[in-house]
């Protein structure tokens, strides 16, 4: 055979090129769980086929989410049975779902639950339930393990993710006055969880203002303090500091004891929670039940699914409350409910790549990033060796308006966001691409309620938390945040009063 | 004539080179710091060049004999300078003293080379065409002598080697003068005896260098090393200084054999002779099978279960022939059963009960061991215990690592069990620790197995007195969300090495 001097060269500068880069690892993966497209359906008023059969429930729970599931976790401890939940995924959990390859489960988006306070008795019950909180101990198993958090700052990894790296004398002395400000506002009483229990109008003047601003009138102009208020705000609310209310920016520090050696957390996050919830109720658990109307009648509430009516006499409406106004029949349009939206990937990782000599934690983030970090499924694990792990990563979308970033979710394919999910890393894992064989991005339209501005005291918000009407909500936006506490609060609080009226009734 | 005498310069600047790198270089390989070494080093080398060139003005006659004289005097320090330096580092204290006074004299001697040359040819050309011939070729030799060290004078020929190379080229180069000069040369004879009597010790150099080196390593590192591997889950190692085998995971020395008796007779005696009628014993960690060793001396022992993470490892220790000796074949008994499995996970999946549970791994030097000395593993262990159950624990030294034996001793009170700690002595250890635990009261045995080494009767009593420098501390327990140990043993051995 005889070799083109041309193609030879080529072939022989390939090969000292192959000897000095690695070459990347294929990576596959697709786009996983959409649920806009059933959401459009219902947005654009498309026409669904009349009922051919009919069910008769007293209560009908729709939204199969932490707070559907734990309507229907209180229902059966009061010894209920006759009740269906309808869910409109092909898994029930919303966003306590889970996933599982062959190295570990992991989750799609909650992680954690703070070990509870006293407040949230009905948490504390559900973990007694679930044997997580024995005689007054936390299961050592399930509370997070060490090391639990680092932040990648100035070219180093610092132990948590407040910075503590490079401050200035201005910067610690800003973290110490908000530091002061929230321990007095904990002290108050009027930041709990569940938020309704505690707040009343006392500090409602913090709802009219964002977060930012009220920063800037504590004279907080340090970067680094607001880059992590920024950080918190895009963590638990997919908002900037400057689209969410400061009542709500201050909640997040002053809902919970300074001192928790929480959270509690598993391989697959609050995925295993749901399963828990599952094992205890999920026999009225119907998967791929998208309600499509809802119409209040003279004796009860009928709800349409599929081609299913049911007839019940309660509804509990645990799916985000917005669906209402395109599901109920002469249901107003909503303003005071905002949502974030989100996106989740979950990373398959071959071996740990290059990690600048650290130790893996549970939770990583990059200072000045947009994204949230990634959480690493195998943390809880209790085998010693690991070489193999899943990277959930966590991306709010939170610049820009939400209806924008909805429209980029869509528009943008597969590849874009792998692409920009390795180039986050990469700044910090040279060797990522070497690493990691799969990437499933998860869209999530309406992944959260968004405290924004007003939203915390809205009059319509408030509405919905009377449980007076045969429609019962439950979901965690009528608290103004979306945290599990609120979701189990407003579910089982929406089980309690279907039970009690229908004691009346019978 | 012209071209052969530059030619020299060449191979002269060449051989200074050559000897700055030979030092630098192996002051890296021997104390490390690379960089430090070279910067001081060429520093110490350019300064007494400077001294040398200084010193070459109060040399006014005879410039051509003195000048074959230094090539030599440069030929056997220069070419013997690897060697000695090897030597010096292995059996002496005083190696940089000895480096930098050889950098200190080749330095001089290379410093004297270049002036006395241009003054030696300075009659037959220009000053400017001196200057410039003669800084050409010495430039040229330099760059000839960088490139090749690295590329083939090292990977091919050594370090030893390599300079015993360049001290015959300068030897050469001396006896070459000697002919190209011999007009203005006086008592030449006498001078080509001294070269040939120098480059023929080169060169008995050159063919014996093996011996030198090896002589000198063997001394570097004390112990040959008759096995590295690295598994999927760690680097493994074994060396042999004698009749003392030693092992060594991740660089950490797991055993002696000339006082591992010690140890693994104070493991499972005071524990293993104190339970009745001990029928099931479990082993977690233990790879070596040193541990079993002892425990197959209880004859009614039915079953031994071994739970150890790697499967080279076990594998090891029942085929290689030095190390079953050791361990008395103990992994080939019929009554051993190995498990090759992460122990946390097999604990909690196993339903098993035992008499006797031996817990015998690495120290906890990272938060992934660490997870093996929580109250949440100890308490999953616990369930294993029989009614008559006893466990043991290897904790540390209580010496060294005072913090952390004690908060192992209470990390198990934690857990639920009354602990009995004690210590004993190991030569390639030091003081070593170990903390029995069980669910009821504990009484030394008051017999033993016949043939222990370390262990009798008399003694166990006083295993469990701790003198005040190791009494017990008061210490947190460690938890998986706290993992305080990792921590605690980390300053621990900070303290000691610094």
């Amino acid at each position: 055979m005889k070799v083109g001097r041309r193609k030879f060269l080529r072939s022989g500068s390939a090969a000292l090129v192959g000897l000095s880069l690695k070459t990347d690892r294929p990576i596959a993966g697709s786009f996983v769980n959409d649920s806009f497209q059933m959401g459009h359906l219902l947005r654009d008023r498309a026409s669904f086929p009349p009922p051919k059969r009919m069910e008769k429930f007293p209560i009908v729970i729709v939204g199969g989410g932490i707070a559907g599931l734990s309507a229907a976790w209180r229902l059966r401890k009061r010894g209920f049975t006759d009740f269906v939940l309808l869910e409109m995924n092909p898994q029930a959990g919303g966003n306590a779902r889970w996933g599982e390859n062959e190295i570990t489960a992991y989750p799609w988006a909650a992680h954690y639950v703070p070990v509870p306070g006293p407040k949230a008795e009905y948490v504390r019950e559900l973990f007694e339930d679930l044997g997580v909180l024995k005689n007054g101990q936390w299961e050592e198993r399930n509370l997070c393990f060490a090391p639990q958090e680092r932040l990648f700052i100035y070219g180093r990894w610092q132990d948590g993710l407040e910075p503590a790296v490079g401050l200035t004398q201005k910067d610690r002395d800003q973290f110490q006055h908000l530091e002061d400000l929230f321990t007095k506002f904990r002290a108050s009483g009027e930041f709990t969880i569940p938020l309704e229990l505690g707040h009343s109008s006392k500090y409602q003047d913090l709802d009219r203002v964002s977060f930012s601003d009220w920063l800037q009138q504590q004279d907080c102009d340090s970067r680094l303090v607001n880059w992590y208020m920024n950080y918190v705000c895009r963590d638990d609310y997919g908002a900037l500091a400057k689209d969410t209310s400061a009542w709500a920016g201050v909640h997040y520090f002053s809902s919970r004891e300074a001192e928790e050696k929480g959270p509690l957390t598993w391989p697959e996050g609050n995925g295993w929670i749901t399963r828990r919830l599952l094992e205890r109720v999920g026999e009225h658990v119907r998967t791929n039940q998208m309600v499509h109307h809802i119409v209040e009648t003279k004796r009860g509430v009928s709800v349409f699914a599929g081609d299913t009516e049911f007839q019940s006499e309660f509804v509990i409406f645990a799916a985000p409350t917005f669906l209402a106004s395109y599901l109920v029949e002469g249901f107003p349009r909503l303003h005071d409910f905002v949502y974030s939206p989100w996106l989740t990937a979950n990373l398959t990782l071959e071996r740990l790549p290059d990690s600048r000599g650290a130790e893996p934690t549970w939770d990583t983030v990059f200072l000045d990033s947009p994204t949230l970090g990634y959480v690493d499924a195998t943390h809880q694990s209790l085998r010693t060796h690991i070489d193999r792990t899943v990277w959930t990563f966590y991306w709010a979308l939170a610049e820009g308006t939400p209806a924008q970033n909805r429209q980029l979710l869509l528009d943008k394919d597969w590849n874009y966001w792998k692409e920009a999910i390795l180039h986050d890393l990469e700044r910090v894992h040279s060797d990522i691409r070497q690493c990691i064989s799969r990437i499933d991005v998860m869209r999530m339209g309406h992944a959260m309620i968004r405290p924004a501005v007003g939203s915390v005291f809205s009059e319509e918000r408030r509405r919905f938390t009377r449980r007076d009407t045969r429609l019962l909500f439950a979901n965690s936006d009528l608290s103004g945040i979306s945290i599990f506490e609120e979701a189990q609060y407003h579910g089982v609080l929406a089980a309690q009063a279907a039970l009690k009226r229908l004691g009346g009734h019978r | 004539m012209g071209i052969l005498l530059f030619i020299s310069v060449l191979l002269v600047a060449a051989c200074g080179l050559i000897y700055e790198l030979v030092a630098g270089t192996l002051a890296s390989y021997l104390v490390g710091d690379s960089v430090f070494q070279f910067s001081t080093i060429i520093g110490t080398y350019l300064f007494a060049m400077g001294i040398g060139s200084a010193l070459s003005r109060y040399l006014n006659r005879g410039l051509v004999y003195r000048f074959v004289w230094i090539e030599l005097l440069l030929g056997v320090i220069g070419g013997f300078s690897s060697a000695l330096l090897m030597l010096a580092f292995a059996f002496t204290q005083g190696f940089e003293l000895i480096l930098y006074a050889l950098v200190i004299v080749m330095g001089v001697l290379v410093g004297l080379e270049i002036p006395l040359l241009m003054r030696i040819v300075k009659d037959r050309y220009e000053f400017r065409d001196v200057i410039a011939h003669v800084l050409t070729f010495d430039y040229l030799g330099a760059l000839g002598a960088s490139l090749l060290f690295p590329i083939l004078l090292v990977p091919r020929l050594g370090l030893v080697r390599s300079a015993m190379l360049f001290g015959l080229i300068n030897a050469g180069v001396a006896l070459w003068t000697t002919y190209l000069f011999s007009a203005q040369l006086s008592g030449t004879r006498t001078l080509r005896i001294a070269c040939v009597v120098v480059l023929c010790g080169l060169g008995v150099g050159m063919a014996d260098a093996r011996r030198i080196t090896a002589t000198a390593e063997d001394n570097i590192y004390a112990d040959d090393i008759i096995f590295a591997r690295d598994t999927r889950y760690q680097h493994l190692v074994l060396t042999r200084f004698k009749d003392d085998l030693r092992l060594f995971l991740n660089s950490h020395l797991q055993f002696s054999s000339r006082d591992e008796y010690r140890y693994h007779e104070a493991l499972i005696h005071p524990g293993l002779a104190a339970v009745s009628t001990p029928r099931h014993v479990l082993v977690l960690g233990g790879g070596d099978g040193l541990a079993v060793r002892e425990i197959l001396k209880y004859p009614q022992i039915e079953s031994i279960t071994l739970v150890d993470l790697d499967p080279e490892m076990t594998k090891l220790f029942s085929t290689h022939p030095m190390l079953t000796k050791l361990n008395d074949k103990s992994f080939l008994s019929p009554r051993v059963h190995i498990i090759n499995a992460d122990a946390f996970p097999w604990v909690d999946s196993n339903t098993d009960s035992f008499d006797f549970i031996v817990i015998d791994f690495p120290d906890p030097t990272n938060y992934s061991l660490g997870k093996l000395y929580t109250t949440a593993f100890y308490r999953a262990v616990a369930r294993h215990l029989s009614t008559q159950g006893l466990m043991v624990v290897q904790s540390t030294s209580p010496m060294f690592a005072r913090d952390s034996f004690w908060c192992i001793a209470q990390t198990l009170k934690q857990s639920g069990l009354q602990t009995y700690p004690y210590h004993v002595y190991v030569p390639s250890f030091g003081e070593w620790g170990f903390v029995l635990a069980s669910t009821h009261d504990y009484t030394p045995p008051t017999s033993l197995p016949s043939g222990l080494r370390f262990i009798n009767v008399e003694g166990l009593p006083a295993l469990f007195q701790f003198p005040p420098d190791m009494a017990p501390l008061p210490m947190p327990p460690n938890q998986l969300n706290s993992q305080v140990l990792v921590r605690t043993y980390e300053n621990d051995w900070k303290d000691i090495s610094h």
